[in-house]
């Protein structure tokens, strides 16, 4: 007789009804297979009593994706082993794995491997507990994006689990469908589809040549004005040296600064850093990735030009290199988001109605400078407060708005709509790499196009007629 | 003006535990490699010297020439002049022989007043090679350093933390202290700090450089120890399940805490 598969939702597993996005759902039942044929087992029972299901792996997104709205929560946190590694005769290193192997599972598994070079998956959201099920199905992309580019890049092929319980293999480039008058891989329907349209059992995942060399600066600005014309400046000045480029460009008010602070005290990690001086208004921290070592200190004098140029002291710009003591660095940025959602939970101790408010918008056509002032002058209007970061490439900014009581949290979620609205008009993306999963789908539905929302619900008949998959996320 | 030698160690970032049978020495090919984590409250520690008092801060580091970026990293926090203790007849030293040839190197080059080491490597692990080094030396030497009291012309006072006593004591120089991690939070490089370290020279210490330039003083044939075998301790972690009221499961807590703490 085989293991017991299928739990009933009892209090002990309360923790999975939630996610970071702090949105708390209901569940009837819950299960941790441990390979594919358990995943078969568990849907043929869900199928047999119209039961829909919702994917989960490690609890980490902050748009609500993999919190049930009904009916069963499959956690494949339990699925997390390599089963291949091979070489292509084109000299691709891909590696297969299980969509519940954590970033840093994978980071340990890709050390092991006995290869020439070091490698390494160039996707890296910088939470160590995402999975790469996870990462794939909302098109995290991490940092480093600006270098690297999609998730989806670095995603050869996928074993998916369709909702009659077949198993297709579907390899990059060798199927398409119609989306939007264009045609699509059908790999990248199943990428950043949010669960929605097959379960992905396995991920075959495209590894790049470490860089040889890696170096992490953190500029401070005492005023925030300064701050935000060195990331104009980043973007439109000649940062091209052959054997290096800028991967992360990352922008921190001080209200984040404060935020992670705060923290030290809890996370060992942290308190290896220094204090930021109280005079700090604004960090940006930007990550170099090279071959070779002199294009990297090239680039870096050029930034330290600039830095002086925007008033900001390269005496006191943090430089660090080699990928321990980048982590530091990247510990401290992915504190901005931790600590953020921290303050949430705070909050929501108060006022559980409270979930996260925090934007994945992104505007490329205005300047950093242009994009920040009208996010913060609309804040200050509202009499709200906020942390904001995020990327500098795109203007992709995570505003998250921190609400002292439910009044105020409805003021926020009235001024993402009109955010989303107005990014939308100008052709921006509303939603950028979270996701849209639960929390984020009315504003989604107000600024996609209709034919863009018909084209999903047409995908969604098609792969998954049943309606078995995730429901209620994103139409 | 006050001279100081700080003694540093590259170490493997993470350690995989493996060893070479015939040598008995750690294998750290593959490995990244970085500063040892307690060596950088000892370069803070002359740093902070330097900005108080004055001083010239001097960094030695025994290995192979990859360990110049150990060096490297000490200039790009604010040291002055780094030294690489680089011979092939080094290699393979335990702490009787790395001890005896840091000796030598220090004592080639100035005559430091202070010398600061961290309390230990995270390879080795011995914690013995500062105690061996001021033993060669025969000067005073205190351990578990954990706050500079006073930097004095002729002495420097400091607070010692004794397993049931804090001590203060007042060394005269040359002496050697051997730092705890909490004396200070070691500061991050500077960004101009670092572009100028990849410009600076680094000084190349080898077995002509020394007082002895007797071969069979250093490395493997000047090691009194040899590694028999590395592998992980045996795993004692034990779980029990309390199924108490919360009261008598916190006091239950407080108990197993006093007891392993004894």
């Amino acid at each position: 007789m085989g293991r017991q598969l299928i739990y009933p939702m009892e209090e002990r597993y309360q923790e999975y009804l939630s996610d970071e996005s702090k949105m708390v759902g209901k569940a009837d039942s819950i299960s941790f297979p441990e390979n594919e044929g358990e995943i078969l087992e568990i849907i043929a029972e869900m199928n047999a009593c119209h039961t829909p299901v919702t994917i989960q792996g490690g609890k980490t997104g902050i748009a609500g994706c993999a919190v049930p709205a009904r009916g069963h929560v499959l956690n494949l946190s339990h699925m997390n082993q390599v089963k291949a590694f091979n070489k292509t005769a084109q000299g691709e290193a891909l590696l297969k794995v299980e969509p519940g192997m954590t970033l840093l599972e994978l980071k340990k598994a890709i050390k092991k491997l006995k290869t020439e070079e070091e490698l390494f998956w160039p996707p890296d959201p910088t939470e160590s507990s995402s999975t790469v099920g996870g990462i794939a199905s909302c098109g995290a992309k991490g940092i480093c994006s600006r270098l690297y580019g999609d998730t989806r890049k670095y995603i050869q092929a996928a074993r998916v689990i369709q909702w009659d319980g077949s198993v297709k293999e579907i390899k990059r480039g060798e199927t398409t469908v119609s989306f939007l008058g264009r045609e699509k891989d059908l790999l990248d329907v199943y990428l950043g589809g949010e669960g929605m349209f097959g379960i992905l059992a396995e991920l075959t995942l495209r590894l790049e040549p470490r860089p040889k060399e890696m170096w992490g600066i953190s500029f401070f600005f005492e005023k925030k004005e300064d701050a935000f014309t060195f990331a104009d400046n980043l973007m439109t000045e000649d940062l091209q040296v052959e054997g290096a480029s800028i991967a992360a460009a990352e922008y921190m008010d001080r209200a984040t600064i404060d935020a992670i602070e705060e923290r030290k005290e809890m996370m060992t990690a942290l308190k290896e850093l220094p204090d930021v001086g109280a005079e700090v208004a604004a960090m940006i921290y930007i990550e170099i990735h090279g071959m070779e070592e002199e294009a990297v200190e090239e680039i870096a004098e050029i930034l330290m030009e600039l830095a002086v140029r925007c008033d900001s002291d390269p005496d006191r710009a943090w430089a660090v290199s080699g990928e321990t003591e980048i982590e530091k660095m990247r510990v401290f940025r992915h504190a901005a988001a931790e600590s953020a959602n921290l303050l949430i939970e705070k909050i929501r101790q108060r006022e559980p109605r409270i979930t996260k408010l925090g934007t994945d918008m992104s505007l490329d056509k205005e300047d950093f400078q242009s994009v920040i002032a009208k996010y913060e002058a609309d804040i200050a209007q509202e009499g709200l407060k906020a942390c904001i970061f995020g990327h500098i490439g795109g203007n992709h900014l995570h505003i998250n708005i921190l609400p002292e009581d439910y009044e105020e949290y409805e003021k926020g979620c009235k001024l993402f709509e009109a955010w989303a609205k107005e990014i939308a008009a100008q052709q921006g993306k509303v939603v950028t790499e979270h996701g849209v999963g639960k929390l984020k789908k009315p504003l989604f539905l107000q600024t996609a196009s209709k034919d863009c929302i018909e084209e999903i619900q047409r995908l969604k008949h098609t792969y998954d007629p049943a309606g078995m998959w995730n429901p209620e996320n994103m139409i | 003006m006050l001279k100081i030698a700080v003694c540093v160690k590259q170490v493997p970032a993470y350690s995989e535990g493996l060893m070479d049978p015939e040598t008995g020495v750690m294998i750290r090919a593959g490995l990244e490699s970085v500063l040892n984590v307690y060596d950088l409250p000892a370069i803070e520690t002359a740093l902070r010297i330097k900005e108080e008092a004055g001083a010239l801060v001097d960094v030695f580091t025994m290995g192979p020439a990859k360990a110049s970026a150990v060096l490297k990293e000490a200039y790009a926090m604010g040291a002055d002049r780094g030294y690489l203790v680089n011979d092939s007849c080094f290699s393979g030293a335990d702490v009787l022989a790395t001890s005896y040839t840091l000796m030598q190197a220090i004592q080639s080059t100035e005559d430091y007043h202070l010398i600061l080491c961290g309390r230990q490597t995270t390879d080795g692990d011995t914690a013995q090679v500062s105690g061996a080094i001021a033993k060669w030396l025969d000067i005073p030497h205190v351990n578990w350093v954990t706050e500079i009291l006073h930097v004095a012309h002729d002495s420097i006072t400091v607070r010692q933390a004794m397993e049931e006593e804090i001590v203060t004591v007042k060394a005269t120089y040359p002496c050697l202290l051997s730092v705890e991690r909490s004396i200070f939070l070691p500061r991050l490089p500077s960004l101009k700090g670092k572009i100028a370290a990849k410009k600076k020279d680094i000084n190349v210490l080898s077995l002509a450089d020394m007082e002895d330039q007797e071969e069979s003083h250093y490395g493997l044939t000047g090691s009194a120890t040899k590694v028999e075998k590395i592998f992980p301790p045996a795993k004692t972690a034990q779980r029990d399940i309390i199924q108490k009221d919360s009261q008598e499961a916190a006091n239950y807590i407080l108990e197993v805490i006093k007891k392993v703490n004894k």
